[in-house]
C-alpha cells in the first residue's frame, strides 16, 4: 500500500484538540473517501490471506497443513526442476543471460508486435502438460488412510484417493444461494426473450450505484448475479482492489525494462505456449502481442513471491554462475518463482477483452493469479485447490449421476480424465468468451474456484444421454470436445437447483 | 504473570481393547497417552498445546493429590472434545491445538478439572482498556512518523532479482 499522507497536513491546525482527535480523524477519513479505500484494502487482505492460525504453527503449515501433501508438492517440483535443467543442458541454453545492447534495442523497437517474431521454438517443449500433473494427483496417498490394495467399500471409485472434505449438493445450494431459481441472473434473465424491465435494467442500475460507492465488498456480493458487460472491467478492478496509480504504471515500466535487459529461458516457454494455444484460438489470437507483454513482465515480478506464503508451492532457486552454494548469490528463478506450463497463457487471454491498457491488464492478471489461478496447478488440501476440485467433481458425479459414472468407468473413460483440463484452465479456451466471463464473475463473487467443479459435473449431466451410448474413452472425449455452444448459468442452475435426485 | 512450559514426560500410546480379542480387523479406535510431570512443584495449568495427527475426539483425565490423607483421585476435565468435525476427511487432522484453562480467574487447578470444558474453545481473557496518557504519547509518535513519510518521496519497491546487476544462471538448484 502506498497511500499519500499529504492530506494529513490539513489536520495540523491549532484548533485540533487531542480529546476530539480520534473522532476528527474518523470524520476526515469518511469525507475524503479514505475510509472506503482502507475498508477495500482490508477486505482485499481478508479475501486473500488465510485466517490467522495457531501461534505455534510454522510457516510451512500455513502453506499446507498436511505433511503428505507438502511432500508430494516437493517431489513434483523437483521433477519440474529436473525437466527444466535437462532442457538447459540438452539445448546448451542458459537459464538467464544479459542481452547484448543491440539485442536490447531490437526488442524495445518491436515491443508492441512481438507476435510477428517467429523464433525457432521446435527444440523447446513445455515443462509439463495438465495430464502429467493429473497422474501425480492420482497417485496421492494419505499414509494414515488405509485403502487396501483390493477394491473395498473404503476405496474411492474415482481417480482421486485422498479423503478431503468436499461440499455436497445441499451445502453447495447454500453456498451458491444467489444462483437459485428465484434470483435474477445475468446469463439467464437477460436473454432476448425476457423483458429487461423484469431484472436486467434494475441490475444494471444497482451495478452503477455499487461502482459509484467504490465498495469492494458490495461489488463482490453484487457480481454473484453476474456483471453487465459495460461494468465488468471496473467491477473486477474494484473487487480485486486494483486502481492504476502512477506508481503502478511505473512499476510495470520497470518490469518491461527487466525484460529488455535479461533474456530468460522461460521466455521461450512462454512464446511456445502462446503460439500453441492462444494464437490458435479464434477468440484470442488477436491478443497475442498483449499476452507476451503481460507474461514476460510477470516472470520478472518479484512481488509475486509474496504469495508463496500461502501457496503450497515454493519458488525454484538458483545461484549466480560460478557462485554455487554461496547464499549471498542465491536467487529465485524465474524472478517471480512461477514456471509456466502448457496452457498457462490462457489465464491471461480472456482478460484482454476487458483491459486494453497494458499496465492495468497486467495488474488484474497478477492479482487473479495470486488469488485464484495458482491453486489450479499446485498440490494442496485447500477447498479451492485442484485436488479438492477434482474430488468434488467426481463425488458430485458419483452421487447424482451414478449410472453415468459407472458406465464411463466400465468403458475405461474415468470422467476426471476428460474434465481435468477444463478445471486446470478455469474453462478458458473451452467456453465461448461471454460465457467464460460470466463464470469468472462468480469465481470473484464467491471467492472460490469450486464453481469450476460444479460446472464440470453439470456439463456431464447435460450430455448424459449421449455419454451413456459411447463405448470408449475416445468416443466420450468426442461427445465433450466442443463446449463452445454451452450456456453456463442455466447448466449450473439446473444442476444445483432443479435436478431431481 | 509470565508463563513457562512445564517439563513433562509423554509415554507411548496404549490401545484400549475389549477383552483379549486381537484380530487385524478389530483395530481399536481408542488410544491412551500417559503424561507425567516428574519432580515438579504444584503449578497452575494454563494451556495444553499439541499437534494433532488424525485424532477425532480427545478426553483428558487428571489424577491429582489433594492432601496427605485422602487418596489421589482421577477426574475428567475434558470429554470427547472434537478435533476433527468429520473423522473420515482431512479436516483438523494435522492442526495445532491449544486447550485453555477456563476463563474465570477465581478457578484454581482442581476446580477447573472437576468442571468438564464444553466443546467450544474458551476465549482467552480480554485485556483491559489502555492508559490514556500512553495513547496520547503513541499518537504523538504517529504524528512524527507521518511527518517523516510526508518528507520522503513515495518509492514503491522495484524489487531487484539480480545480484549487483548480474543474473547469469546456469542450472536450477534442488535443495
Amino acid at each position: 500500500m502506498s497511500y499519500k499522507w499529504n492530506h494529513v497536513a490539513s489536520l495540523q491546525r491549532p484548533e485540533i484538540k487531542l480529546e476530539s482527535l480520534k473522532e476528527d480523524i474518523k470524520e476526515y477519513f469518511k469525507i475524503s473517501g479514505w475510509e472506503k479505500k482502507l475498508q477495500n484494502a482490508v477486505y482485499s487482505e481478508l479475501s486473500v490471506f488465510p485466517s490467522p492460525s495457531h501461534p505455534a504453527a510454522p510457516p510451512e503449515h500455513l502453506k499446507e497443513p498436511l505433511v503428505y501433501m507438502r511432500k508430494a508438492q516437493g517431489s513434483w517440483e523437483k521433477r519440474i526442476l529436473k525437466s527444466l535443467n535437462s532442457m538447459c543442458t540438452e539445448l546448451s541454453i542458459p537459464l538467464a543471460r544479459k542481452r547484448p545492447v543491440g539485442e536490447q534495442k531490437e526488442l524495445l523497437n518491436k515491443w508492441n508486435e512481438m507476435g510477428t517474431d517467429e523464433p525457432d521454438l521446435s527444440l523447446f517443449r513445455p515443462v509439463y502438460a495438465p495430464k502429467d500433473f493429473l497422474e501425480v494427483l492420482i497417485n496421492l496417498r494419505n499414509p494414515n488412510y488405509e485403502n487396501g490394495d483390493s477394491l473395498s467399500f473404503r476405496t474411492h471409485l474415482g481417480l482421486i484417493q485422498v479423503p478431503l472434505k468436499v461440499k455436497d449438493i445441499p451445502e453447495l445450494k447454500e453456498f451458491f444461494v444467489e444462483l437459485g431459481l428465484t434470483t435474477g441472473q445475468l446469463g439467464i434473465d437477460d436473454s432476448t426473450q425476457v423483458p429487461p424491465e423484469l431484472f436486467e435494467n434494475e441490475h444494471v442500475r444497482i451495478g452503477q450505484k455499487v461502482l459509484a460507492e467504490q465498495d469492494s465488498a458490495a461489488a463482490q456480493q453484487y457480481i454473484r448475479q453476474g456483471s453487465p458487460t459495460a461494468l465488468r472491467a471496473e467491477l473486477w478492478a474494484l473487487i480485486l482492489n486494483i486502481s492504476s496509480q502512477p506508481e503502478d504504471i511505473l512499476y510495470y515500466e520497470q518490469l518491461k525494462t527487466n525484460v529488455i535487459q535479461h533474456d530468460l529461458l522461460v521466455d521461450s516457454l512462454i512464446y511456445k505456449d502462446v503460439k500453441l494455444t492462444a494464437s490458435n484460438d479464434d477468440y484470442y489470437f488477436v491478443f497475442e502481442d498483449y499476452l507476451y507483454q503481460v507474461l514476460l513482465c510477470f516472470s520478472r515480478d518479484t512481488s509475486v513471491l509474496g504469495h508463496f506464503a500461502y501457496n503450497s508451492a515454493s519458488p525454484p532457486k538458483s545461484y549466480i554462475r560460478g557462485k554455487l552454494g554461496l547464499e549471498e548469490y542465491a536467487v529465485f528463478y524465474p524472478p517471480n518463482g512461477v514456471i509456466p506450463f502448457h496452457g498457462f497463457s490462457m489465464y491471461v487471454a480472456p482478460l484482454c477483452f476487458l483491459y486494453h491498457e497494458p499496465s492495468k491488464l497486467y495488474q488484474i492478471f497478477r492479482e487473479m493469479y495470486v488469488r485464484f489461478f495458482f491453486r489450479l496447478h499446485s498440490i494442496s488440501s485447500h477447498p479451492s485447490g485442484i485436488v479438492s476440485l477434482c474430488l468434488l467433481f467426481e463425488t458430485l458425479l458419483q452421487t447424482y449421476l451414478p449410472q453415468l459414472f459407472y458406465h464411463l468407468r466400465e468403458i475405461g473413460a474415468q470422467p476426471l480424465r476428460i474434465s481435468f483440463k477444463w478445471m486446470v484452465r478455469a474453462f478458458s479456451g473451452y467456453l465461448a468468451t461471454d460465457q467464460l466471463l460470466l463464470l469468472w464473475d462468480r469465481i470473484l463473487g464467491y471467492n472460490s474456484l469450486e464453481i469450476l467443479a460444479v460446472l464440470a459435473a453439470a456439463v456431464f449431466a447435460f450430455r448424459a444421454v449421449n455419454l451413456m451410448e459411447v463405448t470408449s474413452l475416445a468416443a466420450a472425449e468426442a461427445v465433450l470436445a466442443d463446449l463452445s455452444t454451452l450456456k453456463v448459468m442455466p447448466l449450473l442452475q439446473i444442476f444445483l437447483f432443479a435436478t431431481v435426485t | 504473570m509470565s508463563r513457562v512450559s512445564v517439563p513433562c514426560h509423554v509415554k507411548g500410546t496404549v490401545a484400549l481393547q475389549v477383552g483379549d480379542v486381537r484380530t487385524s480387523q478389530g483395530r481399536p479406535g481408542v488410544l491412551v497417552i500417559d503424561v507425567t510431570f516428574p519432580s515438579v512443584a504444584p503449578f497452575e495449568l494454563q494451556e495444553i498445546m499439541f499437534k494433532n495427527y488424525y485424532t477425532a475426539f480427545l478426553s483428558i483425565r487428571v489424577r491429582q493429590h489433594t492432601s496427605m490423607h485422602t487418596p489421589a483421585k482421577w477426574v475428567t476435565c475434558l470429554r470427547d472434545y472434537c478435533l476433527m468435525p468429520d473423522p473420515h476427511s482431512e479436516e483438523g487432522a494435522q492442526e495445532y491445538v491449544s486447550l485453555f484453562k477456563h476463563q474465570s480467574p477465581s478457578m484454581t487447578f482442581p476446580k477447573w478439572l472437576s468442571h468438564p470444558v464444553p466443546c467450544e474453545q474458551p476465549v482467552p481473557l480480554l485485556e483491559g482498556l489502555p492508559d490514556p496518557s500512553r495513547v496520547s504519547s503513541e499518537v504523538q509518535q504517529m504524528w512524527a512518523l507521518t511527518e517523516m513519510i510526508r518528507a520522503s518521496h513515495t518509492s514503491t519497491r522495484i524489487g531487484r532479482f539480480d545480484v549487483d546487476g548480474c543474473y547469469d544462471l546456469n542450472l536450477l538448484s534442488y535443495t
